[in-house]
């Protein structure tokens, strides 16, 4: 055997899929994509006695052979060719034994395809406690599928299903069902029999999967489609009544055996969950409680992050001076501490926000409360063109964009889930409170009002609140640009709540986190890089002419060593590329009400937001970025050379607020987009709205104000 | 026993508390989806409360939990 055994994990959603998952193959697992889509494939390790490894997918999970999603489609897509790359040797399929009779349709559709194929009966435990018997045996003989109970949670059973697996493998033929569940109409036959001859390898089922769905298959050609859509016609085969037909039969035959496998305890009593969701979902009680929960999100974030923050910037700080220490002076050592090492920290600076934002949400996310916020909130969000599960989305985006735009991957509407990517940067990041903070002075006095209520407190809550209404006034026009054939489903299944499992919390945290650094951290490090070079370096001559003119000047004013450095640093970053840059870009940026120094500063911004104070430190040649206030007086004492009058007034500073509302300043958001949306049209077009209305809402302040 | 669209026994049209047997469905494309979630004719179907903002309803369906939107719960006809 050259190709390694691959098993399919399948079933409906919360059946404890993942769970079961992280059972067999622990962190043996990486996470790839599907081709051509966005959706995530997990694939894992899994050995298997003294055999060799088998790979085990864990598919998207889906009710049926029907999609409605994307993520759905995967399924099918993969399972009706068995030419896919993706087509398994065998499939486990796991269901909530709990739930069996909702569960078993999708089951008996797989036993179609003529794969080996086991039954996991998940939730062993659960149904233990509840009382539940079951009958393998029956099930076994009357569905034709070996049949294993277990506990994805617990790891009962887990064993069995492994030995079982062995089995199969020797002889996977024995496993396979031999008739099928489904007995087909003489239509349906038909059109099946047509499509099967054109996909080779694929049975009468599969040609009946392909018959529904040639539409959008993505293995069939244009030609194909059009014979297809032709065969359809002539037998008079209408997708959707087959369809229902379909699913009708096969619920018909394994419901009778269903009942008498199972024996239940009869209790008319409300679950836990049941009486939880009475205050939970509760129509006034639970926003409430939501907006609570959020409040208590952002606490952790802010209360727990800020350590451990200062810890990775030190660390970067404390290496970036050893290497300067070890190596000699020279463009290399520069670059590796000035250019990478900084660049890095930038990156890595990021992971105690982002771990923590992760853990909260997939705590709540595994106790079942994320799809009731869904539930909640989806009458809200869909009048902006987003999902109910957008709501996430938003509320983490005020942490920062990057969590927040992967967490959209839970949005099964693809137009919903671009929607969300494209206004989430609207929402206030941490990462533009410094900058909020250094310029909010400029524009409102620190006075108090009505008592208690701080003016510059309040308006940095107008700022959040302007993001707030410009990421649902976007959300609104993209709702009536963008058009989708993909109808948009809540449907949601709220599942019973449950303690949350460490081991699959901490592999979701594990491998997003992971995700972030390699991704994101790649296209940061290499734009940090570039900035370096465009401060460090100018057109020849004119940077060493500029240091020697501000030691002649500081030699003169008798500075001291650290204003001497200081005064350097200034004047070679207005002879370096990024000064010349700032220099052109002037003319863009002076109806908005700024300067070349201030171009610098929006440039080097774009690589991220916070850039902006340090940028301005090295500008006004204050010595350290770190305090916000020092900087601020610096800037108020800045006179325009030609007018004497302040450069930073109320019109310029409120035109640069606007501008650090709105702007897209943040690369690692960008490259986030551009992953999650597989393509660079959508970070172009975000990039490109949000810098347009940051540029015309400035534009607007500084010109109705000076 | 068949009811047609519009009819009073849509479950949007209920009120919080009511109990019934799914009798068909109103919009075809809505009900497969609902068939493969295990929503059928014959299914037990209780009514449990309305969603936040008036939006959508939080159902039982046997012993399945489902929150629907407003237009999804109009497709289900009761008895």
């Amino acid at each position: 055997m050259t190709k390694t055994f691959t098993i399919a994990l399948l079933g409906n959603p919360n059946c404890g899929k993942s769970s079961l998952f992280n059972q067999l193959t622990g962190l043996r697992q990486k996470v790839g994509n599907f081709p051509g889509v966005t959706v995530d494939k997990k694939v894992g390790k899994l050995a298997l006695g003294n055999r060799q490894e088998v790979s085990i997918i864990d598919f998207p999970g889906t009710y049926s052979f029907y999609p409605t999603s994307i993520d759905e489609r995967i399924v099918v897509q993969s399972l009706s060719n068995p030419n896919d790359e993706n087509y398994p040797d065998a499939v486990v399929y796991v269901a909530d034994v709990t739930k069996l009779e909702k569960h078993l349709l999708l089951l008996t559709q797989l036993r179609d395809l003529g794969l080996p194929l086991i039954l996991a009966l998940n939730m062993a435990d659960v149904a233990g406690q509840q009382g539940l018997e079951v009958s393998t045996e029956l099930l076994r003989k009357q569905l034709g599928v070996p049949v294993v109970m277990l506990s994805g949670r617990t790891g009962a059973g887990v064993d069995d299903l492994k030995r079982l697996l062995e089995e199969m493998i020797e002889q996977p033929g024995a496993y396979a069902a031999t008739a099928p569940f489904f007995s087909m109409s003489g239509q349906e036959k038909a059109v099946a029999d047509a499509a099967k001859a054109i996909v080779p390898g694929a049975n009468t089922y599969q040609g009946l999967l392909i018959a529904h769905h040639y539409e959008w298959l993505p293995f069939l050609s244009e030609a194909q489609r059009a014979l297809l859509k032709d065969t359809s016609e002539e037998h008079g085969f209408v997708s959707l009544s087959s369809q229902v037909g379909e699913t009708m039969q096969r619920f018909d035959r394994f419901t009778p055996t269903v009942r008498s496998a199972l024996k239940s305890k009869e209790s008319n009593e409300k679950g836990i969950t049941e009486r939880l969701d009475t205050i939970l979902t509760h129509r006034f009680f639970g926003p409430l409680i939501f907006f609570g929960l959020m409040l208590l999100v952002f606490q952790a974030i802010f209360a727990w992050a800020g350590t451990p923050m200062e810890w990775i910037e030190t660390f970067f700080t404390f290496v970036g001076d050893q290497v300067r220490e070890i190596l000699p002076a020279g463009w290399f050592t520069d670059l590796l501490t000035d250019g990478i090492i900084a660049g890095l920290g930038g990156v890595l600076v990021f992971i105690p926000q982002i771990t923590i934002l992760f853990l909260l949400i997939a705590i709540l996310e595994e106790v079942g409360y994320m799809a009731r916020a869904a539930f909640m909130f989806d009458q809200v969000m869909q009048s902006f063109g987003l999902n109910g599960r957008s709501i996430v989305a938003l509320v983490s985006g005020g942490a920062c964009a990057i969590p927040a735009i992967m967490s959209t991957r839970t949005i099964g509407n693809w137009k919903e889930r671009l929607i969300t990517i494209l206004v989430t940067p609207f929402i206030s990041c941490s990462a533009r409170i410094p900058v909020y903070t250094v310029l909010v002075g400029f524009v409102v006095p620190p006075r108090t009002v009505l008592g208690i209520f701080n003016m510059q407190g309040l308006a940095f809550m107008g700022l959040y609140l302007l993001g707030i209404v410009s990421a649902l006034g976007a959300a609104y026009i993209f709702k009536l640009i963008l058009k989708t054939r993909e109808q948009s489903f809540l449907m949601l299944e709220l599942p019973e709540y449950r303690v949350p499992v460490a081991r699959n919390v901490g592999l979701t945290v594990w491998e997003k986190v992971q995700s972030f650094v390699v991704e994101a951290g790649k296209i940061i490090l290499g734009v940090s890089i570039i900035l370096w070079f465009l401060a460090s370096y100018g057109p020849p001559g004119e940077m060493a002419a500029a240091e020697a003119e501000a030691l002649s000047a500081a030699q003169q004013l008798q500075l001291d060593e650290t204003e001497t450095d200081n005064l350097i640093a200034s004047r070679k970053i207005e002879a370096s590329f990024a000064g010349h840059i700032g220099k052109a870009v002037e003319p863009v940026i002076r109806p908005l009400g700024y300067d070349w120094k201030i171009g610098i500063a929006l440039i080097t911004s774009f690589a991220a937001r916070e850039v902006f104070v340090g940028t301005m430190a090295t500008i006004y040649s204050i010595g350290s970025a770190d305090d916000e206030f020092t900087v601020r007086e610096r800037m108020a004492q800045e006179r325009n050379p030609l007018t004497g009058e302040p450069v930073y007034n109320l019109a310029t500073a409120l035109s640069l607020l606007l501008f650090y509302v709105f702007a897209m300043q943040c690369m690692s958001t960008v490259a986030v987009v551009k992953r999650e949306t597989k393509s660079w049209k959508w970070p172009a077009i975000q990039f490109a709205f949000m810098t347009g209305l940051a540029y015309l809402s400035g534009l607007l302040a500084y010109q109705l104000l000076s | 026993m068949v009811a047609t669209v519009g009819q009073q026994n849509e479950l949007n049209q209920a009120k919080p508390g009511l109990k019934g047997e799914v009798s068909h469905f109103s919009n075809e494309r809505i009900g497969s989806k609902l068939m493969a979630m295990g929503v059928l004719p014959g299914s037990q179907i209780e009514y449990i409360r309305k969603a936040p903002f008036g939006g959508g309803c939080y159902v039982k369906v046997d012993n399945v939990l489902l929150g629907l939107r407003k237009a999804e719960a109009a497709s289900i006809v009761l008895k």
